[in-house]
């Protein structure tokens, strides 16, 4: 399937999901004043790719977002959820979850992540100083 | 507006910690060119990326709230076309917490809903918001609740960067179109 990519803007962030290399990466802020009809396309074409993964397949995932408002949170943690139950299935996908080195709110919203969704390898890691 | 009047104004603000004012019509554009000058207004302040990152977050839950619930209303004259209309403020108390206050039109059958929510928020401790947004965060059901679209947790996200409890309230304004009243929301930083 084709790969998926939306370019940032100023409210949302860069979506790179290299299917064919079953990379997926997102950077950037969001906070699009519908959430809903910017992450809508974004879960059915997820949800397309995961549906055709095999089981033995492999995912790497990277998300490094400084910076999501509140009607973008359920839509990115439901983003994970849709991972995490795909690897429930057999497929790895390991996650990493980039943060700036002192935004403790984006690391605990990260290991609340991890603590949640444990069929992910999911890891926080501290984001490289932009 | 005089000349002098608006030196008043403009010391007033300064004397007051304003950084940023505006008031007028809320569109995402409007949001989106605010929060790029506030950006830059933050970038030049002595304070923490965290505290930053705080301050703007507050300053979108808030500006959000104001293009989500505020009625579309005329201008006085009539003319042009209804608009959402607010206030907004960002400032610092001297060299110690920020602060970001709104004021905006919402509808008269909004306004129990509102003291709903924002009562209690003023009781919690920082480790009991954290624990309703957390719980906020798995509650399904939110996404069948017409009446908030920011999942819920958009009062939350404001009281968990908050250093104090929200301040507001709200003040009867108009019979007009079913009713309306003014909110006002103050956080600090």
């Amino acid at each position: 399937m084709e790969d998926l990519h939306i370019p940032a803007s100023n409210e949302t962030p860069e979506v790179r999901f290299e299917f064919s290399r079953h990379r997926l990466s997102m950077h950037g802020e969001s906070y699009p004043e519908n959430a809903m009809s910017f992450y809508g396309p974004i879960r059915s074409s997820l949800q397309n790719y995961l549906e055709k993964l095999p089981a033995d397949g492999k995912v790497e995932v990277d998300i490094g977002l400084r910076y999501f408002n509140s009607s973008s949170t359920k839509l990115i943690r439901a983003l994970i959820a849709m991972l995490d139950q795909t690897a429930e299935g057999g497929p790895s996908i390991s996650v990493d979850w980039l943060h700036d080195a002192d935004d403790d709110m984006m690391l605990e919203f990260g290991s609340d992540l991890k603590d949640e969704h444990r069929s992910l390898k999911f890891n926080t890691v501290v984001a490289e100083p932009a | 507006m005089k000349l002098e009047l608006f030196n008043t104004f403009r010391d007033t603000a300064q004397e007051n910690g304003v950084i940023f004012y505006y008031t007028g019509a809320f569109s995402q554009n409007v949001v989106a060119a605010i929060g790029d000058s506030l950006k830059q207004r933050l970038d030049s302040v002595n304070t923490s990326s965290a505290a930053r990152r705080k301050v703007f977050s507050t300053f979108v839950e808030m500006a959000q709230n104001i293009l989500h619930y505020a009625p579309e209303i005329a201008e006085n004259d009539g003319a042009g076309a209804p608009a959402k209309y607010g206030a907004l403020a960002v400032g610092r108390n001297g060299d110690e917490k920020f602060f970001v206050v709104c004021g905006n039109p919402v509808r008269m059958e909004d306004v129990s809903r509102l003291h709903e929510k924002l009562e209690p928020l003023r009781q919690m401790s920082i480790d009991e918001i954290k624990t309703a947004y957390r719980e906020q965060l798995r509650n399904e059901d939110h996404a069948n609740d017409a009446a908030s679209k920011g999942a819920g947790l958009g009062f939350l996200t404001m009281a968990r960067d908050a250093t104090e409890p929200i301040e507001y309230s709200i003040a009867f304004a108009s019979e007009a179109d079913g009713g309306r009243a003014d909110l006002y929301l103050r956080a600090t930083i």
